[in-house]
């Protein structure tokens, strides 16, 4: 019996369609897995079902009965609970003032203490959870606050439940106790969806899959029992790219010049190897929430290395900070939020490129002549083909593609010879995109050394020589890159999702 | 229970606590016992009653994410129109404050309406609706100051029972109680904690921050009101001036009481304690002798000092902790 169905759904956002016409249908006494790439639209997805977006065409579906949901509140009170991705619980709350937060019961005016520990403790038990519900959720782990999350989703009496990612943060054995409590909603006659890039999870818990690719279901309902793991993974990576052409390069045979040694972080990375020699692009790929950028800040010394060695032109180097590592090693980041950390949007052009070499443009008592900083601007602006009307026009006035130029620029400007690309075309449209990807290859063509971490798979295969697939902070595997779509993405996708955790 | 009892002895208002008791008992030892006379005693608790108050409505606002920077205005404004109300206007001195209370009260309102409405960050409004208030406040009184109200307001704020609990130190008690009861046991209460603690997850639960924002905001107002009418029932008369020294009192006392400049914690008890501690600053410095400006630079020593005891202890927090901890003493203080 179909409980809930998300039927023909769009979904535009300006200048793209994040959802074309998806169809979802979630079964009682089922659980569903809703698989896809990052982007894919899942995230989209579900926030139409719970009411966070609009729809912009198709309609929902509960019991056969169109619905209408404009609030989170309306789709909870509709009897579909969701458990989100990040963290959702009130500190300085207790556990069972969370998971009756969304309606606290009272008696005589006041909020009824005696009420929330029973019916709390009530939900807790349906879950088989040992949790005091006077205990504050901020002495909880990581796998007690999920749990307590799903008694929260459950206590509206829901029927259909979303899991957004559960078990992104927790360890195997806390998955293992997740799934039974999975296994127990289903049982109950309760409909679940599973949002997880763990396939391995996905085929141990879930009997039908929807995949999404580039915002459209290319499996609908499939049974799990009928796929195997490679037939999924092909779904989700699909269509061939239409590759750019780009000109032949080789990377010269020279010593690297940067190298990680078996480094650790704090922000929890083990053991991780790789190396950037002058003119080659090496891709950093992995899921998001793999480490990736994680990986970068600390490298930039803004996240503390605990183990192993940097070398920067083979030498053992500790980096301090970003203005440690753009004087003294000539390594500049290309931060992935362009908007918050990547330009100062109420400032000109020439400021915003020249900001990393004041230092060399200044006279006397740190004045910074305008004529220098357009001078040296202008080159820039010719290289990257920044298109702005003068180097006084504001970053903010210009489009998402050429303020990312600007970003890249100023490292450019500063002279680095290692330079980390964090997500370089997120939110770019296709066409500057090409645009970028020539960019970046003539930068390795022109000999700097380039880390580019990127979430877009076309994007990693066509720029990179080598790629280095990172998931919980682990380097899993490593591929020599033949720029071949088809059996490199299949490649990389099978490492990512790689039986087991690997090494635990 | 035990567990709750071993909480509270961590958290910031028990440390609090403890200061408090030897601060006074170090200034009773001080004074040779002079201190423990009734008079002393009841003068002491007189010019709490305000400062406590103010902290209060300070941190109501705070509570919830925002700040008030009208506390000042807005209570100097009530009050003077209390004044001018019965004063000039002869009205009934019951009719008098209860309208100066509910101007106080609308004066909240309308801040936190302009904050939804505007999406204008409350630290702009509150600053425009402050210079707005202070401007209507001395149009009201110009540079006279209106004492000419009945002598029983007057004896109603110079009142003490037993002749050591000034009845303005109790009424500003029982507001410490109402709101401490509001915070913790009413739906509107935990519903602006929960908007104050984690605004996304409180929208994800079907709470209105907008609905947390707008009530914080008047209950500030609300209780500017009632410090108002403490403050024309105790004080000689009412100027342009009233209100003028209450801003940087109102987040000393928060701020010192453990409250987060983010929002999410309800330090009823660490406020009222601080405002203790503060007044007993200006008593040592009266004791001592010392020059006023030493209370400046002990009070803002303070405050430093219980931030940044409120960053290790939140860091220390958040080391064992997934859910993010906004303050031990809220952990332990709310629940």
């Amino acid at each position: 019996m179909t409980l809930f169905e998300a039927e023909k759904i769009d979904k535009l956002f300006p200048g793209v369609r994040a959802l074309d016409g998806v169809t979802l249908k979630l079964e009682a006494g089922s659980v569903h897995a809703l698989l896809g790439e990052n982007g894919a639209g899942k995230s989209t997805l579900i926030k139409v079902i719970t009411g966070l977006y609009k729809p912009d065409g198709g309609r929902l579906l509960l019991d056969g009965q169109e619905v209408h949901f404009g609030s989170p509140h309306e789709s909870a009170s509709a009897g579909i609970g969701v458990v989100h991705q990040e963290r959702n619980l009130i500190p300085g709350f207790t556990v069972g003032e969370n998971i009756l937060l969304q309606k606290l019961p009272t008696s005589r005016g006041l909020v009824d203490r005696a009420t929330i520990r029973s019916e709390a403790a009530r939900w807790l038990a349906e879950l088989d959870l040992d949790i005091d519900p006077d205990r504050p959720v901020t002495d909880l782990s990581v796998a007690q606050a999920q749990l307590v999350e799903i008694a929260k989703a459950l206590s509206i009496e829901s029927r259909v439940l979303l899991l957004d990612e559960p078990t992104a943060s927790i360890t195997p054995n806390e998955a293992e106790r997740l799934f039974r409590v999975v296994e127990k909603l289903k049982n109950d006659g309760r409909s679940v969806l599973f949002v997880s890039h763990k396939l391995e999870e996905v085929f141990q818990i879930c009997d039908t899959v929807t995949v999404l690719r580039d915002g459209s279901s290319v499996l609908e309902s499939g049974a799990l029992a009928d796929l195997t793991r490679d037939q999924v993974v092909d779904l989700m990576v699909g269509r061939v790219h239409e590759a750019l052409a780009l000109p032949p390069r080789t990377v010269p045979d020279a010593a690297p010049l940067l190298e990680l040694s078996g480094v650790s972080t704090a922000t929890g990375h083990v053991d991780v190897d790789l190396t950037v020699r002058p003119g080659e692009i090496v891709g950093l790929y992995g899921l998001v929430g793999a480490g990736r950028s994680e990986l970068a800040k600390a490298l930039l010394g803004l996240d503390r290395i605990t183990a192993g060695e940097v070398r920067v032109r083979g030498e053992v180097v500790r980096i301090r900070n970003v203005r440690d590592a753009l004087h003294n090693y000539k390594i500049g980041y290309v931060t992935e939020n362009r908007k918050e950390e990547g330009v100062f949007l109420e400032q000109s052009v020439s400021r915003n490129i020249a900001v990393t070499v004041w230092d060399r443009l200044r006279k006397a008592l740190g004045y910074v002549p305008a004529k220098a900083e357009s001078e040296l601007v202008a080159e820039y602006v010719e290289q990257l083909g920044i298109r702005i009307a003068s180097p006084a026009q504001l970053a903010g006035t210009l489009s998402g593609g050429n303020q990312q130029k600007v970003s890249l620029a100023k490292w450019l400007a500063a002279k680095t010879e290692i330079l980390i690309i964090d997500e370089p075309t997120v939110g770019i449209d296709v066409r500057t995109k090409d645009a970028f990807h020539t960019l970046i290859w003539d930068l390795a063509a022109n000999g700097l050394a380039i880390l580019l971490i990127t979430s877009d798979l076309p994007e990693m295969i066509t720029l990179a020589d080598r790629v280095v697939v990172m998931r919980d902070h682990r380097v899993r595997g490593e591929v020599e890159n033949d720029h071949e779509y088809e059996a490199m993405s299949q490649q990389v996708i099978r490492l990512i999702h790689a039986e087991g955790t690997a090494v635990a | 229970m035990k567990r709750s009892v071993l909480r509270f002895a961590k958290t910031t208002e028990m440390t609090l606590l403890v200061i408090c008791v030897v601060f006074f008992v170090f200034l009773v030892i001080a004074s040779n016992g002079d201190l423990l006379a009734a008079n002393s005693l009841r003068v002491l608790l007189q010019f709490l009653a305000v400062p406590v108050l103010i902290g209060l409505a300070q941190m109501v606002v705070l509570a919830v994410g925002q700040l008030n920077l009208a506390v000042g205005a807005v209570g100097g404004f009530a009050a003077v129109a209390m004044g001018v109300l019965m004063a000039d206007h002869g009205v009934p001195v019951p009719l008098a404050l209860l309208i100066g209370f509910l101007l106080a009260s609308l004066a909240g309102l309308v801040n936190g309406l302009l904050v939804v409405l505007t999406r204008i960050n409350g630290f702009i409004v509150t600053l425009a609706t402050m210079t707005v208030l202070l401007g209507v406040q001395y149009r009201l009184v110009g540079t006279r100051t209106v004492d000419a109200y009945p002598q029983g307001l007057k004896s109603f704020g110079s009142y003490a029972v037993f002749g050591v609990l000034p009845l303005i130190f109790l009424v500003a008690l029982v507001v410490a109680g109402l709101l401490a009861v509001m915070l913790r046991r009413t739906v509107p209460g935990r519903q602006l904690l929960a908007s104050g603690g984690n605004p996304i997850a409180a929208r994800l639960s079907g709470i209105s921050n907008d609905r947390s924002v707008i009530v914080a905001h008047t209950l500030s107002g609300a209780i500017l009101g009632v410090a108002a009418i403490l403050t024309v029932a105790s004080s000689p008369g009412v100027n342009k001036s009233i209100g003028g020294d209450w801003l940087l009192p109102s987040f000393a006392a928060p701020i010192i009481g453990g409250a987060l400049l983010t929002g999410g914690s309800a330090v009823v008890l660490g406020t009222v304690l601080a405002a203790f501690i503060v007044r007993f600053v200006d008593t040592a410095r009266a004791e001592f002798s010392l020059e006023p400006s030493w209370v400046n630079f002990v009070v803002g020593t303070v405050v430093l000092g219980s931030v940044v005891l409120g960053q290790v202890r939140t860091r220390r927090q958040e080391r064992r902790s997934v859910v993010k901890a906004p303050d031990a003493a809220v952990a332990g203080g709310v629940s």
